[in-house]
């Protein structure tokens, strides 16, 4: 990998903007403009973090100037199916072939709206290549679309959850006609259509054309939605065989079937395969992470509804007690244009406090946040909406205790007490965090059912198996038994 | 695969072979939704069995690393989202094993939440933190290449199938053959005459053990009875 050996920078300082009308200002008269005072202040405050403090001086170096990887790393061969017999068992492994014999020839299309970032394509980068090695031919395609497409289906996912929107024929539009563009330039011939999530869902259009069953696979909660959004997609919906949420409490009514399918994660990914102590060192130290002090750590983007600055408040809470550090570490995702700002705030609540990490990482960190996680005392997720939220799965599995808001699909990962820990408030964060900290066992016992419940449920292969299940019911291969 | 019988210890032999299948479920959203104890009673009334199926046998395949404090999902929402924990107490000892027919459980649920009801009217309209969601179960049974002719067999077989295997032969089973008893046994008791072993295996308790102590239990009761010769 290639390290950034040149003087980095701190995470949420900025480029000069040239073509900032303040820039230009203060060019001409030779003064400081507003924006420039307010960025100089910006860094001041940032500087100010590391003067009183006691921390020693590599500490400080690292959390300055953290070395992120500018580059991104090769990526590593994709696991064969093989490989998953270590972590779940040739039983296991061999119920997948049993199941996968009956399809055996069958074609599948997969649709997404982005080929890199999140958590959809995330699943997809490693499902596709077990479903062709089951000889289950499986194609993946990417909508395209412009600067338009992207701010309406912005729009819509915001709606979705619950947001404000003012849908203009305009915007209806813009969608369908971006569907429909996409929908020219594929072929469907395959014998199963996936399309995941509203941006393509448009591409059932093609239905009537094709000989195929199609499933709308949608991995955001519809609890709430703007109606008028939720109105415009839902005759798109009702033209699927089948839709599949990942929480039951995602759902709308629909007069087609509605399957739970959990999200999942790879064991044997970057991100969630093990590593040595060696590795897991190195990172916290390219980073200035203390690892003889409890480490609180929180990966997610920066995004509002994951609340960065509700988990800061926590920690603060929590260090009056108990000596600790906290890691909030993400970055944008391609689709995420206000993580900047978010960043903003989550730098300026950290304040002065030098054990507040603040990690802005590329989109190749997965070897570094795998590392982060690992180190970690206490994994948190104190979102306030949430899709399913994986980075709960990828604690569970790293046999860590995790906290995390009651929200979206966290409550089906975190059996309270159990299996994790759920909150709903700053300060009940705060409580079970120091709680955790001062219980040791009952932090360890958590963390080694969190690791079996995840195991059972939001592995790739249990993925790969709902997935296998619903073609052979869709196609009639097999016929669900009777209980009764 | 099952093979030839080899180098056997074992001088029994069954008349009809022991197919090991295993299981895979789907879950399926059902349209009833739960957000008080009376709520649940009526969804509980009218949930298709493929439900009650799943939030009652299913559930307890999902959590059996869990070995305390889970049982059914009833239960632990009464508990955890109602804070009815009388309630949840009483469904918590609801012992799958008891029923042979999901009607008969669908009653035993009933009854319990009514007469819960009838003692606390008030519990019934107050409102849970988070609601009850019902799910269908949608079994698909996947058979295995594994067969049994003799106990070495049987042995050899229990150690390789997955976990579902086990908890479709040793809990699932008292649905499909209405009996208080599993296919294991029933097998060891009608193909091998081995009565004592197939009743030991019966009684293994699937709520204080997770299911690979269950595979682990039986095999132990296999492996003596195979060292008896």
């Amino acid at each position: 990998m290639k390290e950034e050996k040149q003087k980095p920078k701190l995470v949420a300082e900025k480029a000069p903007d040239p073509a900032s009308p303040g820039t230009n200002a203060a060019d001409q008269d030779g003064g400081p403009s507003v924006k420039e005072q307010s960025r100089e202040a910006d860094v001041e405050t940032k500087e100010r973090r590391f003067r009183q403090t006691d921390l020693p001086t590599h500490f400080i170096e690292r959390r300055r100037h953290p070395r992120i990887q500018t580059e991104p790393p090769p990526p590593p061969a994709p696991p064969r199916l093989e490989d998953y017999s270590a972590i779940i068992g040739k039983p296991e492994l061999d119920e997948i072939r049993f199941l996968a014999r009956h399809l055996q020839g069958k074609t599948v299309k997969m649709v997404n709206s982005t080929a890199v970032g999140g958590g959809v394509a995330e699943i997809l980068n490693r499902l596709i290549p077990l479903m062709n090695e089951l000889e289950i031919p499986t194609k993946w395609e990417v909508i395209t679309g412009g600067n338009d497409f992207y701010e309406v289906t912005k729009g819509f996912h915001n709606a979705l959850h619950g947001g404000e929107f003012n849908l203009t024929q305009q915007i209806q539009d813009i969608f369908m006609s971006y569907n429909e563009q996409n929908r020219q330039r594929m072929e469907f011939a395959e014998d199963l259509f996936v399309i995941h999530d509203p941006q393509p869902a448009g591409l059932i259009r093609s239905k009537a054309e094709t000989r195929g069953r199609w499933i709308w696979r949608c991995h955001i909660d519809l609890s709430n939605p703007h109606p008028g959004v939720w109105d415009f997609l839902k005759p798109l919906v009702e033209q699927y065989d089948a839709t599949i949420f990942s929480s039951p409490a995602f759902t709308r009514q629909l007069n087609v079937p509605q399957y739970l399918f959990f999200p999942s994660i790879d064991p044997l990914s970057e991100k969630n395969k093990e590593l040595e102590e060696s590795t897991i060192d190195k990172v916290c130290d390219d980073f200035g992470i203390d690892r003889s002090r409890p480490i609180l750590c929180q990966i997610s983007r920066f995004d509002r509804l994951k609340d960065p600055v509700g988990v800061i408040e926590a920690y603060k809470l929590v260090k009056k007690y108990v000596d600790c550090q906290l890691v909030l570490a993400g970055g944008g995702a391609t689709d995420d244009p206000e993580g900047a700002a978010v960043l903003e705030e989550v730098m300026t609540a950290a304040g002065d406090d030098p054990d507040v990490i603040i990690l802005n990482l590329p989109p190749w960190s997965a070897l570094e946040i795998n590392a982060l996680q690992r180190a970690a005392t206490i994994i948190i997720q104190k979102s306030l909406k949430e899709g399913f939220g994986l980075t709960v799965t990828e604690g569970l599995w790293k046999e860590k205790p995790v906290v995390a808001g009651a929200v979206g699909g966290i409550p089906t990962q975190i059996i309270h007490k159990l299996t994790g820990v759920l909150v709903h408030s700053v300060e009940g964060c705060a409580y079970q965090i120091r709680y955790l900290l001062t219980h040791p066992e009952f932090a360890a016992q958590l963390g080694k059912n969190g690791r079996e419940h995840a195991k059972e449920n939001f592995l790739i292969t249990v993925n790969l198996k709902r997935w296998l299940l619903l073609f052979q019911i869709l196609l009639g291969v097999a016929k669900p038994s009777k209980t009764s | 695969m099952a093979t030839a019988p080899q180098a056997l210890t074992s001088e029994r032999w069954a008349r009809a072979p022991f197919y090991f299948n295993s299981a895979s479920h789907l879950l399926r959203i059902s349209r009833e939704k739960a957000s008080n104890l009376q709520e649940l009673l009526e969804a509980v009334r009218s949930c298709s069995d493929a439900c009650i199926f799943q939030h009652t046998f299913q559930t307890l395949e999902e959590h059996h690393f869990i070995r305390e404090g889970f049982s059914n999902d009833f239960s632990h929402w009464a508990f955890s989202a109602c804070n009815e924990v009388g309630l949840a107490e009483r469904l918590a000892a609801l012992d799958v094993r008891e029923f042979t027919s999901i009607t008969a459980l669908r009653e035993r649920l009933v009854t319990m939440i009514e007469s819960y009801l009838a003692k606390n009217p008030r519990a019934g309209s107050r409102p849970a933190t988070e609601p009850f969601y019902l799910m269908a179960a949608e079994l698909v049974v996947v058979p295995t290449p594994y067969v049994a002719r003799n106990l070495e067999e049987f042995a050899d077989g229990l150690r390789k199938v997955s976990i579902h295997s086990i908890y479709y032969h040793f809990i699932d089973a008292r649905l499909r053959i209405k009996l208080n008893n599993n296919d294991f046994s029933v097998w060891l008791d009608q193909e091998l005459d081995l009565g004592a072993a197939a009743d030991r295996i019966n009684r293994i308790d699937i709520y204080t053990s997770t299911l690979e102590g269950v595979r682990r239990n039986i095999l132990r009761t296999i492996e003596s009875e195979i060292a008896r010769g």
